[in-house]
């Protein structure tokens, strides 16, 4: 440990302590990373050719979205067109997260260990579950729109499905963690399951629930700016529509408009999520 | 709430008790109103084609058969390549995302800056965050052409939004013993972060950008539909020449890929979490955090 190093000053200053080596798990951590990184932003076969030089040349060039950008064109929110998109991206948003999170209190049940009847049905949830969540809000539509056409339905359902995922994995991660002596006091005094279910464990899971559903509602109105792209209805079927024509002032505008929205309903949301946790 | 048939006298005092009355409780009444009220408003007026929606199962049904019973391993690669250019993209993408908001992290930490810089870069974070990657795609597009690189910058962009935002949650939650014991030890700013936070934050940090990772696999699997790259693609190309064979495949290749990627990242995030000995898991996923 105690190396002589030429100009040290005094045998008497304790040497530095070397440092320990990295743990395995953090050096082939570090490699990984690197050879992942490098393999996929390479340009080859199994990269996707990613340079930063065609990076800054691209935004250094003169283009459409950014002129548009520049003489941004708030005006197009007082027209029908958008005032239409917003109100279907709300009404949609509504309706899907409503529905999706009631079926998903029951299915948060079935998900976790303590709310399952038995063995089979809390397997048979968790699967159907986890590839329903594996599915993103934009696969929902593009099957939607090719089952029952466009519009504002498909974008419904597609959010109804989303929303379903994210309750459920989010409520039942919650009922892992519940306090489990209101669970035996009504074991104790004869509840069936359903009874033990309805009170001893919703009460506990439902300010979290209405949470969950609250943050859900905000992806939902987030998604719905994306739906309208494949044919789904809402608001961002507007955004296409100006941006097919090449009228980037106005898709700005609707963005604008649209973040607007958005932030507005995440501060109500936060405030009365304050008030219920 | 048992009674036994040999009357005693507490038997005799439950009989005179009255339970008590259910209190009256006006937030409960209100919010079924609103949530009630909300659904079927929203449900009566939107300009959905509710006729169709009794069609649904029916159609989606036959769908699945369709995608289901031309399922062919001739399509497996196709599917597989797209896929991995999907992952490609959310991998770029969250490392943009990472050298982007780390910086940016620290300037939004109310314990390490001044409260000038505090609020101009949550304001600064906060924009991304509201804006789903499909808009940064589309605006992209025309930037740097159909393909992965604009789905790429797109991930990138988006998620600096969230990940900057908790990365500073995460900076400012963190234990002030180190940072003091910096400052006594005669440490400038520079130093104080190095020595005092980076090194406990960094484990939650380094979770939280695998968890991300984990939701731009999704973001980047749909970002193909307005061509920027990945199995989006595939899956709307094959969805719109009615090849629900290739479709079907797709939406295999996605689904699998996506459960086996997140449960390899889950892994690898609760033991940086735990660290080798099993430290008290704080994960993101399950943690309030996770949701931005």
């Amino acid at each position: 440990m105690s190396r002589t190093v030429p100009g040290q000053r005094s045998s008497t200053t304790t040497a530095r302590p070397k440092r320990p080596l990295p743990s395995p798990f953090v050096i082939v951590g570090v490699l990984s990373v690197v050879a992942i990184t490098l393999a996929m932003g390479m340009d080859w076969r199994y990269g996707i050719g990613f340079s930063l030089t065609q990076i800054w040349e691209g935004l250094t060039r003169p283009n459409a979205p950014m002129r548009g950008l520049a003489n941004i064109d708030v005006a197009v929110l007082l027209g029908e067109r958008a005032r239409d998109g917003f109100l279907e991206t709300l009404q949609m948003a509504l309706i899907g997260t409503i529905a999706g999170a009631a079926v998903a209190l029951l299915l948060a049940l079935f998900n976790s260990k303590l709310g399952a009847p038995n063995r089979v049905a809390y397997a048979a949830v968790k699967l159907f579950n986890n590839v329903i969540r594996s599915i993103p809000d934009l696969l929902w539509a593009l099957l939607f729109v090719a089952a029952v056409g466009i519009g504002a339905l498909p974008g419904v359902l597609a959010l109804f499905f989303f929303s379903i995922g994210v309750v459920t994995k989010l409520t039942s991660d919650t009922i892992d963690g519940i306090d489990h002596g209101p669970v035996e006091a009504a074991r104790a005094s004869g509840a069936s399951h359903l009874q033990m279910l309805r009170t001893a464990v919703v009460p506990q899971v439902l300010p979290a629930y209405t949470s969950f559903t609250m943050y859900c509602f905000e992806l939902n109105l987030r998604a719905s700016a994306v739906l309208g792209f494949v044919g789904a209805g809402g608001i961002g079927a507007v955004i296409n529509f100006y941006r097919n024509l090449g009228q980037w002032d106005r898709v700005w505008g609707v963005v604008l408009g649209f973040l607007v929205v958005v932030i507005l309903v995440e501060r109500m949301a936060m405030a009365l999520r304050r008030r219920l946790l | 709430m048992s009674r036994t048939d040999t009357p005693t006298t507490a038997e005799e005092r439950f009989a005179r008790a009255v339970r008590p009355e259910k209190p009256f409780n006006r937030l409960r009444l209100v919010v079924t109103v609103a949530v009630v009220g909300g659904f079927l408003g929203a449900a009566l007026t939107t300009d959905a084609n509710w006729n169709r929606l009794l069609e649904a199962p029916e159609a989606l049904w036959r769908i699945a058969t369709l995608m289901f019973s031309q399922l062919s391993l001739a399509d497996l690669p196709r599917a597989l390549s797209f896929m991995w250019e999907s992952v490609a993209i959310a991998w770029l993408g969250t490392m943009i995302a990472a050298a982007l908001s780390f910086p940016l992290a620290f300037l939004a930490a109310q314990n390490i800056s001044g409260r000038v810089s505090v609020g101009i870069t949550r304001q600064l974070l906060n924009i991304p965050r509201a804006i789903p990657e499909i808009i940064f795609a589309i605006a992209l597009i025309p930037i740097f052409g159909l393909g992965p690189l604009a789905g790429t910058v797109a991930i990138g962009l988006s998620s600096t939004g969230t990940i900057g935002k908790l990365s500073a949650e995460i900076i400012e939650g963190c234990d002030s013993g180190p940072v003091e014991a910096a400052d006594a030890a005669g440490a400038n700013r520079v130093q104080r972060v190095r020595w005092g936070v980076i090194p406990q934050v960094m484990p939650e940090i380094i979770a939280f950008w695998l968890y991300r990772f984990e939701i731009n696999i999704r973001a980047s699997a749909v970002l193909g539909v307005v061509g920027a790259g990945g199995i989006g693609t595939l899956l709307q190309q094959s969805i719109l020449y009615n090849q629900w064979g290739a479709a079907g495949m797709a939406l295999i290749v996605v689904v699998v890929a996506t459960i086996l990627i997140d449960a390899l990242s889950g892994y690898v995030r609760r033991r940086i979490i735990r660290g080798p000995k099993g430290r008290a898991a704080k994960d993101p996923e399950t943690s309030a955090s996770a949701m931005v």
